[in-house]
Formats: C-alpha cells, structure tokens, sequence
C-alpha cells in the first residue's frame, strides 16, 4: 500500500453521497431503489425495515437508504437523519387521498435540524397512472413553494417505466456535488 | 597498586563484618536512636543510617509483597464469591418467562387495586392511590432492571402496559379523588391554532374528514349504502380505484386493476378482479375482500374476512380480528384478466402477513390468523347479486 492508494482512498470517500429515500407507503420507494440498481421490480413486499444499496454513478458512490413508510416506522425515520447530503421524497402521484397527509410529513421532516442544508428532491411518481395528479397540483398540494430552507426540485418520474428517474438524480447530484465538493 | 588491592581487603572485611553484625542484632527504631545518640562520629553515623535505611527498604519491599499478595488472593475470594451468588440469582430470575409471571401477577395486583377504587371510602382514597402508584414506579422500575435480558421489543411492551397502568390510575385519581389544583386561571390558546393541531394529530390518511378537494379526481364508488355496485372492465383497465365511505354494499369489480383503495367501508363485501400493483385498505370493519393483487396494504381494519392472491407480501398495522383464505374467486374473464395484470397465478402469499405491530420472530401475530376452511366461503356466485345482510 503505497502513498497513492492512500491518497486514492481519500478521495474516493470525498466522493461518497448519503441519500435517504422516505416517503408514505406504497409510494414506490424501493421499487424506484431497485429500478436504480438494475434488479427486477415484480417481487417486491412492503418494506419491514430499511433498505441500503450502494452504487455507483458518475463518479460519485452513493449511498441510498431507502426506508419503509408506514405509519409505525415514521418515527424511526430520525435515526438515518445523519449526515444526510440529500433527501429524495417519494410521492405517490395517484394517490390524491392521502396529499394532505404527505405534505404534512414532509414540511415535519424539512424541519429536522440534522437535515439541514440536504438537498430535496422531490419524485412525482407514478406519473404514468390514467389517474395521476400534475406536476403543478402537487406542487401546490405538498406547498413547495414555501420551502425556503433547502434546495429542491420536483420531478414528474414513474419507477415503472424508468422515466425521469436519471434526471432527478443527476440533478440531486450535481447539487449535492456543488456543495460539498467545492474542489473538483 | 598493592595498596588499592590492600583498601579493597578491608573494606570487603569490614563491610561483611558489619553485614553480619547488623543481621544478628536486627536493629529496631530504638536501637537506632541510641546508636545516634551514643555516636559521636558524626560520618560515621550518617553512613550507618544511609546503610540501614537501604536494608530496612528491602526488608519492607518483601513484606508489602506479601501482603499485597494476600490482598489479592482476598480479592478474587470476593469475586468469585459475588460471582456464585449472582449465578444462583440468574438460573431463577434472569429469564423472560420468569419475568413475564411475576410481572402478570404484579400488574394483575394493581388492576385489582384499581378496580377496588369505586368501592371505597374516600377518606381512605387518597392513601390507597398513594399505595397504588408506589406500586406502579416499583413495576416500572422492575421492567426497567430488567432490560437487560429482555428483548426490546417486549421491554416496550411492558413499558407499554405500565404505563396504561399509570394512566389508568390518574384518570381514576382525576374522578374520584380530585386534588386541588393550583394554577393561573387563563384565557384560551387561539382556537385555531388548537383545532389545526389535533385535525394534523388525527386526520392521517383519509380519516373521519373524508372529503378533500382531490375527491373529483378520483373514481370508484363513494357515500353508498345498500345497494349493488358493479363495474366492468373496460372501466376499470388498469386504473386507480377508489371505495370510500361505503355501509352494507356489495362491490363487484370485474376487471383488471392499477390500484385498490378501500377505504371507510362497513360491513361491504369486494369481490375484485386482479390488481397489478397494490391494494390498500384503510379504516374497514366487517368486510369481505376478495382479491388478488402484488401487495396488500391493512391499516386500522377490524374484523376482516380477506380471500387472498398475492404475489410479494401483505401487511397488517393497527389492524385486530384479520383472517386471511386463500383467493377463490371465479367469473368468466377472471383468466384471462390474470394474464393482463401479469400477476404470476402460481405464487400466492395468503398465509403469511406481516404485522408491524408484532415484531417477534417467533410469536405469531394475535392481530391476524387463518380463516378455518370449514368457515370460509367456498363459493361467491351468489354473492354478486345480494346485499349483505
């Protein structure tokens, strides 16, 4: 092991990413991690716990937590708070039922002091559904607008059919990149 | 040179000499003192205590190891005997089963405490819920040493019940032996402010509300009561399907689903097609549901009869009384129907929900449990067609 591989090292955990995936249940946060990965999307059960993969994208390695929605695991959410550079919210477009309730949970999370400066990027899915709600009324049903405290973007993605996804991410990445890798 | 060779003779003489002297005589303090006294040759005497002072240090040096060894052969007697006592305690009282009987027996203890209450004097009231909380804190504290052997998640539900323990009692407290409460009188917190938060504490997911300004958007049935409901495929091919506040109604949906939301239904009967991703039922009290699906989302439901295909995995949360049969549904394009949602026909998970309200791997869930064969349904022909009773 030479002074180079050190040095590599260093830099390979320069360029290591957390991301943290929430959202409601049945949003399709682990179906979008697994459309990410390449795995196969048929055979995946309510998330009982939490998921990690690490890939690599660009350069950059990331981490992406991806943590189970349902009620009874929200408050264990603040556990994975840590060191978070970005937070990827997942939204089912469909499911205009239960906006209200998702929005709610989202603006409670914005307000973590441990989340503070993470970029949000927001994932309008399933936006291939008949029934899916615009890009614009979920904007305004999840009040976006009003975030003031964090980057974030909204992108319209469907995990299904893989649309928009790279989009989001590069653009979570590139803001995330700009932040804490000053250097490059 | 033969004079150094002469001095060294002597001093070696002489310094045995001494040697041997000074270990026959075994000088004490005393000794000392009046060798000092008596000396008058003041070199002589300094260089006599300094020797003395070397050889009482190594005297000293073997005693304090003597009795630091004895200190610690002391010690590990102690150890060992702290050791065999703990032992003793652990073989009958460090394990969950002994634990979870002698918490019965406490907890059961304080029920009856609690329940003698209505039945008392109230002068004697406030002693008895004095004595009633004392117990309380000491089962708390009980469960709280416990934690070490418990698993965590039965540690929360001891918790859990201790603390239902305590409430229980305050609210007792509160009814029949009210303290005087000293405090400011004063005004009303804004009430809107009151209001928005207990609306945000409930109101999670549909709730009692039951109307937002999404509801146009969604499509399904909803506010029924009594009647037939049936929709046919060409309406419901791969759609977000939406039952919401729906009392004694059968709904057929013959046809080939996105997603089932059921939601606020009472006594209703669902005789579904197959629903390629999820479906979600919310807030649902004696009700059959037949279905098929890739996953199968319970909250909140009661008293559920629930004829399953599902093809990853279901779950129940907050859910009490859901029994679970396999899927068993026909009608003409049911088959046909299957290959459209390209759900797979040959794997199907009906037995084996996972309840996020019971995480012990080896204790099966009380919230949900298989529906006895004798007891189901074998046959929904007729079904379609009634309303339930």
């Amino acid at each position: 092991m030479g002074f180079l591989t050190i040095l590599k090292k260093l830099r390979q955990k320069e360029k290591e990413m957390r991301i943290l995936m929430l959202g409601l249940d049945n949003a399709g946060k682990t179906t979008i991690l697994k459309r990410f990965n390449g795995e196969p999307i048929d055979t995946i059960s309510p998330t009982l716990g939490f998921n990690i993969k690490t890939l690599e994208h660009r350069g950059f390695k990331l981490n992406i937590w991806d943590v189970g929605g349902q009620k009874s695991l929200r408050s264990y959410w603040k556990n994975y708070f840590e060191s978070t550079d970005g937070v990827a919210w997942v939204v089912d477009s469909a499911d205009a039922r239960r906006l209200a309730d998702c929005a709610r949970e989202l603006h409670s999370l914005l307000r973590e002091e441990r989340l503070a400066g993470a970029t949000l990027l927001v994932l309008a899915n399933k936006a291939d559904l008949p029934g899916a709600l615009s890009l614009q009324e979920i904007r305004e049903a999840l009040d976006l607008d009003s975030i003031k405290t964090h980057h974030w973007r909204i992108v319209r993605c469907s995990a299904v059919t893989g649309e928009n996804l790279l989009d989001g991410m590069d653009w979570m990445l590139d803001d995330i990149a700009s932040r804490i890798f000053t250097l490059d | 040179m033969s004079i150094a060779i002469r001095t060294a003779f002597w001093v070696v003489t002489f310094g045995g000499l001494g040697l041997a002297l000074f270990k026959v005589v075994k000088p004490d303090d005393e000794l000392l003192k009046k060798f000092d006294e008596s000396s008058k040759h003041t070199d002589t005497r300094k260089f006599s205590h300094d020797t003395i002072a070397i050889l009482k240090q190594a005297t000293d040096q073997s005693s304090e190891l003597k009795r630091l060894s004895k200190r610690d052969a002391q010690r590990l007697e102690k150890i060992q005997k702290a050791h065999k006592a703990r032992e003793e305690v652990n073989v009958s009282n460090e394990n969950e089963d002994y634990f979870a009987g002698a918490f019965k027996i406490k907890s059961e203890s304080i029920e009856d405490l609690l329940s003698q209450v209505p039945t008392l004097e109230i002068n004697i009231l406030p002693s008895h819920f004095d004595n009633i909380k004392r117990e309380v804190n000491e089962l708390q504290k009980y469960v709280v040493t416990s934690s070490f052997f418990l698993k965590e998640f039965n540690m929360r539900k001891y918790l859990g019940i201790v603390q239902n323990l305590q409430t229980k009692c305050y609210e007792l407290e509160d009814r029949y032996a009210p303290r005087k409460k000293f405090g400011f009188t004063r005004k009303k917190l804004p009430k809107s402010h009151c209001e928005k938060q207990n609306s945000l504490d409930e109101n999670d997911g549909a709730g009692k509300t039951d109307s937002n300004k999404w509801d146009e958007k969604l499509f399904g049935f909803d506010n029924k009561e009594n009647v037939l409901l049936m929709l046919e495929n060409n309406e419901l091919y791969q759609r977000d399907v939406t039952l919401h506040n729906l009392k004694n109604c059968t709904i057929g949906l013959k046809g080939v689903m996105g997603t089932l939301h059921l939601t606020n239904l009472d006594n209703c009967i669902i005789l579904s097609g197959p629903v390629t991703s999820s479906v979600f039922v919310e807030k649902c009290t004696h009700c059959k549901i037949v279905t098929a699906c890739q996953q199968l989302r319970m909250h909140t439901s009661h008293k559920c009869d629930i004829y399953l295909h599902v093809t990853s995995k279901g779950i129940v949360e907050d859910c009490t009384e859901i029994r679970t049969a396999p899927y068993n549904l026909y009608y003409q394009d049911l088959e046909k129907h299957f290959n459209m949602s390209s759900l797979d026909k040959n794997v199907n998970n009906w037995n084996s929900l996972d309840d996020f309200n019971w995480l012990a791997p080896d204790v099966p869930s009380p919230n949900w449990s298989i529906l006895d064969a004798t007891q189901r349904i074998s046959n929904w022909n007729d079904w379609w067609f009634r309303v339930p009773s």
